[in-house]
């Protein structure tokens, strides 16, 4: 058997699949500050039998809330000789252009906590000054006397030749061996000082929060009888082994979120989709993510903290590549000053959360929006709803100063709450050069069914998948994961003189460390794939585009092919290319994939083609072309292969509602997945 | 407020207004992704917009506050010289940087300007502008500190065709290439801007024929008229009556100034008036700024008095009233020279600031920096022997304000959501050594909240084929400090020779030789306090010491703090703080 846990902001979710394909799944609440408690609540739950676990994958958000919530360790920092102000002066950029009190991120380390070392590398690589070892001691002692938990130490240069790097860590492990140390190298090879900087510094922040966490996770799971290997998922949408974590836990700054994104370019895959739009739709935030070819994105250019008005706080690992936007179930409506009806992106939370929930919240919600629609039962929650209350609240913010009937201010919320979430749909499709008529879209999260037809339609989309386990799909998308590692390194070169031998033995040198990680994670060679990548651009350009590359050297012969290869990728990115400009190479990328063996889903052998039986109810439910209409509500434990719901409808279970417009057409495959032909 | 005609087209017209802002927003990502110029990319140095047919800002996607002004304005320049005798053909695209007929800033800011067309008919121009790395003109990076008038400062496109009807004209584009030192570079650039108010075009002629043309109007008005009514009632907010502000600028780069500046702001209930009159006559050096950048001016300074937040449109700046003496440094007249127009021009955004930072303490902090600190550098990479040529701006230290300290090592106001380039990609690019990249940390603008720290910067060069030239205003006329808080320190650079000497400091100097061994040291000054210093808490000064921000010395002297140099203990306060505490009880 097959396990994930996937650890929420309300509550902690278990998805298991067992040998015959089986799929289970509960939840538990999430117990913060002791995390673990919730994972090992919902394994004791669910009534798994731990002795069967063969293998355990686990995605946590203990990262994130830790530097959220800036609750790290006392960081200090040892760097080149003139550079220990990078973490103040950072990029000098002020988002929030007009306003003159703006305040930049606060540097997680104190200038008194930063030591300047005499040393120094070129760009090229080389050295020009040695290491001052004396100067290596000495920040060593006052950080000692400052008592630091945890110390960064980032050279320039050092995604180059990180010498200096490796040789103070190594003192600081032979002198103060009870600290915990991060070299930038360990982190990020691509150049930026600042970046890279602010990388290393908040992965030594977290790594006591991580390790303590980990061990007691590990602890716990081997004290209840679970002994098969443990993984945890990172923000690349790949896993790793517990004890990895622990040296990189800003690895794992995205953890559950992507495997969602990363399970959904899996159903796609199943059902026969390399092409796949991500949506996933929670109670306070919307997130989307583009998948071509089967394969989720990843960047580098993933920042915390950030938002339209404040710079935030780069972090240079591999995240897949997710546009997030502050519209959930929990989003408020409100009228601003110019009049305009807007939607989120202040959400009500858990707590008073929606009106519906009777917990105070008296200001409508997207979710309140939905249930004066029909679109939500009042039955599918786990309290009485008080609708006079919704439908109050709905009046009160909305339809009272419009001048306008309840239905239509609730439609109206809907609308623009769909016009938000639209918006961050382009931005990862048509905006990047994609065709979304081409693309499928796989919703899930607690309101990605109710939302994504209507906004499939919007975008050209034909086919939606609302995948199985929907409200559960991030735990779901653990459990196809194999291990990955990304590896970008920057070897800044121009087309015109490539030294093709070096440039090889840089992949080689890449392959080869990457091979010996994954044997020490226990997988075996046979096992591993790598898959290179060139981040590339037009000579004098800032802003790379990712070109796959064949496994195998380039020279003379196939060099033109990846300049093409580069040509064709720019042109879909910005619409233009510069057949005559120099290109370069910045970044060399190695994805290197640790296969595990998967398990495939049990199939559906039941047949029916009478719809009818699966009718619940009958409702009125408000659409936007039509108006009021009744419609058929359909159990979708009771759906089976066969049957066609044809809309207006509503397929319902108690944690989603999928609904299906007029002239769409519905059906469950034979994995339990619901399809809609959107007949756009 | 809200209009109670028809609900379900009132939320459509919502729609389609978010549905103009993230057309602007795209148009914006395209040209600063495809751009082949730092000063584009890294920097920002550029803006793109929608405007309606008649010229009317829509939605502008800004790097920097400086082009807030500028971009209707080479609309209604292009419709003033083509608009008129219907000479806007659909595939039409303009080229426009002639400052004194609208765009504003200098010759280095191409605008593009091209005609959206939805069935024939003439219903919206995308524009935007860029600053390009060449323009031509006596200096490489076409911007100098010693030119004396316009034609020494670039090629001029008088708004002229680029495009007709969909061909280009190839005669221009020759022109270009002929002038530019860099022409891939200004043509790269050039692809960019067209690229990006191609995706303009694309989505607006998009968004008709997914809800009408009729209703993308009334979309419009309603957003222009609510947009005005919104600012009318931030303008409310404010306390009525006369404020003024008076300083000077250091100098013009060819050896004149100081020169006065003054300005009087009103504000009435529906106006927001700024007077420059009695501000000095434009000067010989190029550091004069034309009447459309002075309007970019006040318009930054309006949207941070009133609601830093708010979308940006023409209907927004209705209300604002803009008053500068034809022939002064602020309206200055062709042929002036004015390829450093932002050294007057973020200087009238000061003194506006200047004038209101005292009824406006929640919005407005004490002086900053002011200047761009741009500079303008070319030489011969020591390793693979191609020229290069790196223009930016510089950080450095902001005012510090009511319950805040200043922000150390930030951009000037003109300036915006610009970055810098990084030590490691500076030294790969151009091949000097970075020294260092340090605040300055000299303890200047002291108060009750401290003022923000300015930057130090030093470049080591490895051969000689280096040429140098910078504008720091600011130099002799400081940060001003607020509520007894201090002034912060001046901007400038100097030159410490291979073989010890030192040149400078300097706050403009034309095309200064930089050779092997010499290093370059950027100095950008700490910016205004705000407060007495005496009432700044003795645990912040004992932090300030210990962060090295302020010396043992400043401790004592400034802040009546005295502090063990042992262990960074607190002893004990000075007699004169002693007496300042027990005077203000």
């Amino acid at each position: 058997m097959k396990v994930a846990t996937d650890i929420g902001g309300t509550f902690t979710d278990i998805v298991y699949i067992d040998k015959a394909g089986e799929i289970g799944v509960d939840k538990a609440h999430t117990t913060p500050p002791n995390f673990e408690k919730g994972v090992i609540d919902v394994i004791e739950k669910a009534g798994v039998n731990t002795a069967a676990i063969e293998s355990f994958v686990h995605g946590t958000t203990v990262i994130i809330n830790a530097l959220t919530e800036r609750k790290g360790a006392k960081t200090g920092l040892i760097t080149t000789k003139g550079f220990r102000d990078v973490l103040d002066i950072q990029r000098g950029n002020r988002p929030d252009l007009f306003n003159m009190r703006y305040k930049k991120p606060e540097s997680f380390v104190p200038r008194y906590l930063r030591h300047e070392i005499n040393e120094r590398i070129n760009y090229k690589g080389e050295v020009l000054t040695d290491l001052d070892e004396g100067d290596v001691l000495r920040a060593i002692a006052a950080l000692k006397k400052e008592d630091v938990e945890a110390v960064a130490v980032v050279f320039l240069h050092s995604y180059i030749n990180d010498e200096h790097e490796r040789k103070v860590i190594d003192m600081i492990k032979a002198e103060w061996p009870e600290v915990f140390v991060t070299g930038s190298y360990e982190v990020t090879k691509e150049w930026r000082e600042y970046e890279r900087t602010t990388t290393a510094v908040l992965n030594a922040f977290v790594k006591p929060v991580a390790a303590n966490y980990i061990d007691k996770l590990y602890n716990k799971l081997e004290a209840i009888g679970i002994a098969s290997p443990k993984y945890i998922m990172q923000s690349n949408g790949g896993t790793t082994t517990f004890e990895k974590s622990k040296e990189t836990p800003i690895n794992m700054v995205e953890s559950g979120p992507v495997a969602g994104i990363f399970g959904s370019a899996m159903i796609g895959k199943l059902v026969g989709n390399e092409k796949v739009i991500g949506f996933d739709v929670g109670g306070t935030t919307a997130k989307c993510s583009l998948i071509d070819g089967g394969e989720v994105k990843v960047t580098t250019e993933y920042k915390i903290d950030q938002t339209d008005r404040f710079a935030g706080y780069p972090i240079k690992t591999p995240v897949v590549d997710i546009v997030e936007i502050g519209n959930g179930g929990g989003s408020i409506a409100w009228v601003d000053e110019a009049g305009y009806l807007r939607v989120g992106p202040q959400s009500a939370g858990a707590l008073p959360g929606p009106v519906a929930y009777g917990k105070g919240g008296s200001q409508p919600t997207t979710t309140d929006a939905n249930l004066v629609l029909g679109r939500l039962s009042p039955k599918n929650f786990d309290m009485d709803v008080n609708m006079d209350k919704v439908r109050e609240s709905v009046d009160n913010i909305v339809a009272k100063p419009f001048g306008i009937s309840t239905d239509d201010a609730a439609l109206g919320i809907v609308r623009i709450a769909n016009a938000n979430m639209l918006n961050a749909l382009k931005i990862i499709s048509v905006r990047k050069g994609y065709d979304p008529r081409e693309f499928a879209m796989v919703a899930f999260g607690g309101g990605g069914a109710m939302h994504a037809a209507a906004l499939a339609k919007e975008l050209g989309v034909k086919k939606v998948i609302i995948p199985l386990a929907s409200s559960v799909f991030s735990a779901l998308g653990m459990l196809m994961t194999d291990l990955r590692q990304d590896n970008i390194n920057t070897f800044n070169i121009r087309m015109d003189h490539i030294d093709y031998d070096a440039l090889e033995a840089k992949w080689q040198e890449l392959e080869q460390a990457a091979m010996a990680d994954n044997l020490t994670k226990g997988i075996a060679a046979e096992d591993v794939v790598f898959v290179r990548n060139l981040d590339m651009r037009y000579w004098g350009q800032e802003h790379t585009v990712k070109v796959l590359v064949p496994n195998k050297m380039i020279s003379e012969s196939n060099v033109d092919d990846i300049i093409q290869r580069f040509h064709a990728e720019h042109e879909k990115a910005y619409s233009f290319k510069m057949e005559d400009s120099m290109t370069e190479i910045v970044n060399l990328h190695l994805v290197t994939l640790g296969k595990t063996e998967k398990t495939t889903f049990k199939t559906i052998d039941a047949y029916s083609e009478d719809t009818e039986s699966a009718v619940k109810e009958i409702r009125t439910v408000l659409f936007e072309a039509v108006g009021s209409v009744d419609t058929k509500i359909y159990d979708l434990g009771a759906l089976l292969p066969g049957m066609t719901v044809n809309g207006p409808a509503v397929i319902e279970e108690r944690s989603s509602s999928i609904v299906v417009y007029p002239d769409m057409v519905a059906e469950k495959d034979v994995y339990g997945n619901i399809i809609i032909n959107t007949e756009v | 407020m809200i209009e109670k005609n028809n609900t379900m087209d009132q939320f459509t017209l919502d729609i389609i207004k978010d549905s103009l802002y993230a057309i602007g927003e795209e148009m914006f990502i395209a040209v600063a992704r495809s751009s082949k110029s730092p000063v584009i990319y890294e920097t920002l140095d550029f803006a793109s917009a929608l405007t309606d047919a008649k010229g009317n800002l829509l939605t502008q996607g800004n790097g920097v506050t400086g082009f807030i002004g500028l971009l209707s304005s080479i609309v209604k320049a292009t419709i003033n010289k083509f608009g008129i005798r219907n000479n806007i053909l659909p595939g039409d695209v303009f080229i426009i940087n002639d400052p004194y007929i609208g765009g504003g800033s200098h010759l280095s800011d191409v605008g593009i300007v091209t005609p959206i067309f939805y069935q024939n008919e003439l219903v919206a121009f995308s524009a935007n502008k860029a600053h390009w790395t060449e323009v031509g003109g006596k200096d490489p990076g076409s911007w100098g500190v010693d030119t004396n008038s316009i034609f020494q400062e670039g090629l001029q496109f008088p708004c002229v065709k680029l495009f007709e009807q969909g061909k280009i004209n190839e005669s221009v584009m020759d022109i270009i290439r002929g002038n530019v030192r860099y022409p891939d570079l200004s043509i790269g650039d050039l692809w960019a801007q067209i690229a990006g108010n191609r995706t303009g075009e694309k989505r607006f002629v998009e968004l008709c024929d997914k809800y009408g043309k009729t209703l993308v109007m009334m979309s419009i008005e309603r957003l222009l008229k609510s947009s005005e009514i919104l600012s009318i009632k931030e303008i409310q907010k404010l306390p009525k009556g006369d404020y003024y502000a008076e300083d000077f600028i250091d100098d013009d780069g060819v050896g004149h100034g100081p020169f006065l500046i003054k300005v009087k702001v009103t504000v009435t209930e529906d106006s927001f008036i700024c007077d420059f009159t009695g501000s000095h006559p434009q000067v010989p050096g190029p550091i004069n700024s034309t009447y459309y950048a002075t309007v970019g001016a006040v318009r930054t300074m309006f949207l941070a008095a009133t609601n830093p937040s708010q979308d940006i449109n023409d209907g927004v700046f209705k209300p604002l009233k803009v008053i500068a003496e034809e022939g002064s440094i602020f309206n200055a007249q062709r042929p002036a020279p004015i390829s450093t127009y932002w050294e007057s021009m973020s200087f009238a955004s000061d003194l506006i600031w200047k004038a209101l930072a005292p009824i406006l303490p929640d919005r407005l902090t004490a002086g900053h920096l002011v200047s761009v600190c741009g500079f303008n550098m070319s030489g011969i990479h020591p390793d693979t022997g191609e020229p290069y040529l790196n223009v930016a701006p510089n950080q450095g230290g902001w005012g510090a304000g009511e319950g805040m300290d200043g922000q150390n090592a930030q951009f000037c106001i003109g300036d915006g959501e610009t970055y810098n380039i990084p030590a490691e990609v500076l030294e790969t690019r151009y091949g000097f050594i970075v020294e260092s990249y340090s605040l300055l940390a000299d303890g200047m603008g002291k108060g009750e909240y401290r003022g923000g720290s300015g930057v130090v910067k030093r470049y080591r060069y490895l051969n000689d084929e280096n040429y140098f030239t910078g504008t720091f205003g600011r130099n002799k006329f400081l940060p001003w400090g607020m509520n007894d808080g201090g002034g912060g320190s001046g901007n400038r650079f100097r030159i410490i020779k291979k073989d010890g000497t030192i040149d400078g400091p300097f706050g403009k100097y034309p095309r200064y030789p930089l050779r092997e061994g010499d290093c370059l040291e950027m100095i950008m000054g700490t910016g205004g306090g705000y407060g007495h210093p005496y009432k700044r808490p003795i645990d912040k000064v004992l932090m300030d010491y210990k962060n090295e921000f302020i010396s043992l010395a400043q401790a004592e002297t400034d802040y009546g703090v005295i502090i063990n140099p042992d262990d960074g203990a607190f002893i004990a306060l000075t007699k004169e703080r002693e007496a300042f505490g027990a005077a203000n009880q």
